[in-house]
């Protein structure tokens, strides 16, 4: 088996897998049409202020988990329906921002500044066109990064890491995504400590379940799925609903503003834009390659060196930046649409998620079972066949469908997604809540799990009233338990050592960099203070 | 003008105590092992040094919020009311949950008590309507309730909303599936 065949076996495993149904004589896999229903889910998520991708994939886990079963062949349809939302939703998000002035997602903010402009000149079909441009060229470009950069950093880890580097290098991702998320090193700690406190509950290898309190409802541990989705997305409907209150939602007409003019994106307009795109491109994926710094900092990121970019090369009758410059909507959306592909290379090749996505992929990938995202992934094993690597290259597959759908029918379909802004988030907030907690029930079927969701929910509630960030606390809570593993193998394999994080030359210059990563940060915003 | 509160300080000295008392009651009542451990002549990591880890993690971030955070800018301050808000839409989350869960086995109560026969809820379970009889009004009451507290208002609109995203839920979650459990159906 070499290289070739395992990308190869990939491919057939996206398009020769489970047949639905054929097209004129054609077979069209299963796999494909979950693409497609992810991208186009994602799309309308994206495009409906209060929703995100993520609340669609863990609406959708549970089901596609009862329609695909727990077997291996159910990972390539789950798994391409998930990444499908991701980057529909990384797209569906500008459409509201440009139309209405409201970002469907936190990262398309920046679009808002020159996108609705764009749309009260009569500009709103082309303005979406370069949104809908700049997002899909991110994407793309992101994705071969990713399928470039994966594997060898994969085979680097496995090559030159032993357990004490592997131990140390989790404690560094950790301290890393702890000091960049959200902006407080200090917050990004505590929510770090709070997620590995979460999952240390009822877990250990003693027959005393630990700290579990003598209750049999903890002496199981908290189940990951009401962790994450309590957390990521009960608290933020229960934010939500409470800002929704506060501000008593006005309830005026949405001005409607009519196209007026070419709306068409011309080649020269798209040689334009380039630069802007690139730049932009570059600056996203580099982002999303480090865990936890998500696509809103690329998005800012991009517009800023797009605007300093524009002020140069600006025509003088054009409009500034901030005033409806379709360079502003391309730098912002191709930066944070090259985020997503790129935040998939930590997870692939290290099995550390960087943001919210890559967890509800880890997740679905941990309840099916048969695919373990590492770098023991990327074995490359010759006398026999490495199911997980064909897994790895169906999923690259999948992005590369995913691409071909958003560069085809992607800009098409986000243009219809305007009416999305009309769903009362008042009603859509309270029955997100209940589908979630439906969703958590159907795995578990234990009253017990809705009570822990509502409790991590209103955790993570609280978390977002003092501004911190609930995302290192899922990720710790994800990689909690491989990292108490990795610290027993690694102490029973040195000896029993105590400091083997400090003996161990790599370890320790992971663990100096750890620090120093807590130091720097604390430092510069001890600075801004 | 920057606004700068004693919410960080507050905040930090919480995660402070909150993380002594993991490490000083918590961790040493609730675990059997200890850091390090002997078994069969080999030292082996115990069950308490994880926990201990992620404590240490809060004093890490509690302190940096204390003494290096304290004055960071544009802090964020709850307010009372908000709190508020959020208890009476937990009230609500509450009462309706405690519905689902007892709609069903009470309703099958008042058919004996009224008819004379012998049901049992567990045998119903898997049966409609019965099965949708908590999900149905359970659901309904979070929605409509949530709905309403946020308009401010009790109305037909309302309840309207609740019933067909409840309708809309267990087509969803329950009619296509047959190994898929409705909450309460998995503990009754």
């Amino acid at each position: 088996m070499g290289t070739l065949d395992y990308i190869w076996m990939g491919i057939q495993a996206v398009f020769q897998g489970p047949e639905l149904f054929s097209l004129f004589g054609l077979p069209v896999s299963v796999t494909i049409v979950m693409i497609l229903a992810g991208f186009l889910t994602g799309i309308a998520v994206g495009a409906t202020p209060g929703l995100a991708g993520p609340i669609a994939m863990a609406i959708a886990l549970p089901i596609l988990i009862s329609v695909f079963g727990y077997t291996p062949d159910a990972l390539l349809p789950v798994m391409g329906f998930l990444i499908g939302v991701m980057k529909g939703a990384t797209i569906g998000g500008a459409v509201p921002a440009i139309l209405f002035n409201t970002p469907g997602t936190p990262d398309a903010f920046m679009t808002t500044l020159d996108g609705f402009p764009m749309t009260r000149r009569g500009k709103a079909k082309k303005a979406l066109r370069v949104a809908h441009f700049a997002s899909a060229s991110g994407d793309t470009f992101s994705d071969i990064v990713l399928i470039v950069c994966a594997p060898f950093l994969a085979l680097l880890v496995e090559a030159y890491l032993d357990l004490p580097e592997k131990t140390a290098l989790l404690i560094l991702s950790l301290s890393f995504i702890a000091a960049v998320i959200g902006g407080s090193p200090a917050k990004g700690l505590i929510s770090t400590g709070l997620g590995l406190l979460a999952v240390y509950v009822g877990t250990g290898e003693d027959f005393y379940p630990r700290l579990s309190m003598g209750s049999p409802s903890l002496s199981q541990g908290f189940p990951i799925a009401t962790a994450v989705l309590g957390v990521l997305i009960i608290g933020a409907v229960l934010k939500e609903l409470e800002d929704l209150w506060r501000r008593k939602r006005d309830s005026g007409e949405i001005a409607v503003h009519k196209d007026e003019g070419d709306q068409r994106l011309h080649g020269a307009d798209i040689r334009r834009l380039l630069p802007y795109v690139g730049r932009s491109a570059l600056i996203g994926t580099a982002i999303g390659a480090l865990p936890g710094i998500g696509s809103t900092l690329a998005a800012t990121l991009g517009y800023t060196v797009g605007r300093a970019r524009y002020a140069k090369k600006k025509r003088p009758d054009a409009p500034e930046f901030g005033k409806g410059a379709s360079e502003g909507i391309a730098a912002t959306e191709a930066a944070n649409s090259s985020v997503s592909g790129a935040n998939l290379i930590p997870v692939l090749s290290l099995g550390i998620p960087g943001n919210a996505a890559a967890v509800f992929l880890i997740l679905a990938a941990e309840s099916i079972g048969g695919f373990n995202p590492g770098p023991s992934v990327f074995r490359f094993t010759t006398d026999s066949v490495n199911p997980e690597l064909v897994i790895a290259f169906g999923l690259f597959t999948a992005m590369m469908v995913a691409n071909v759908l958003n560069w085809t029918i992607g800009g098409l379909f986000m243009r219809s997604m305007g009416v999305m802004i009309r769903v009362p988030k008042h009603i859509l907030l309270p029955s997100v809540l209940l589908l979630t907690l439906t969703a958590i029930y159907v795995q578990e079927t234990r009253m017990e799990a809705i009570w822990f969701a509502v409790g991590f929910g209103v955790l993570g509630y609280l978390m977002r009233t003092v501004a911190i960030s609930p995302l290192p606390f899922v990720i710790a809570f994800i990689l909690g338990g491989k990292l108490e593993e990795s610290a027993r193998q690694a102490f029973a394999a040195t000896g029993g050592d105590p400091w083997f994080l400090f003996t161990n030359p790599g370890a320790a210059l992971l663990m100096a960099v750890a620090f120093a990563v807590i130091l720097f940060s604390a430092r510069k915003k001890k600075e801004v203070a | 003008m920057v606004r700068s509160s004693r919410s960080n300080l507050i905040l930090g000295s919480l995660v402070l105590a909150f993380a002594a008392a993991v490490l000083a009651l918590w961790i040493p009542l609730d675990t059997q092992t200890g850091l390090i451990e002997k078994v069969r002549r080999q030292v082996v990591i115990g069950d308490a040094l994880a926990p201990t880890v992620a404590a240490l993690f809060l004093v890490l971030g509690g302190g940096l919020l204390v003494f290096v955070e304290r004055k960071a800018p544009n802090q964020p301050k709850p307010s009372l009311a908000g709190l508020a808000f959020i208890a009476r839409l937990l009230a609500i989350v509450f009462v309706s949950l405690l519905v689902m869960r007892f709609a069903g086995p009470v309703a099958v109560w008042f058919v004996n008590a009224f008819q004379g026969g012998d049901l049992e809820y567990r045998l119903l379970r898997d049966t409609a309507p019965w099965k949708y009889l908590g999900f149905f009004l359970g659901g309904t009451l979070m929605i409509s309730g949530m709905v309403s507290l946020a308009e401010g208002r009790v109305s037909r609109k309302a309840v309207l909303a609740a019933v067909l995203a409840v309708i809309v839920m267990i087509f969803i979650y329950d009619v296509p599936f047959d190994d898929l459990l409705l909450p309460p159906n998995g503990d009754v």
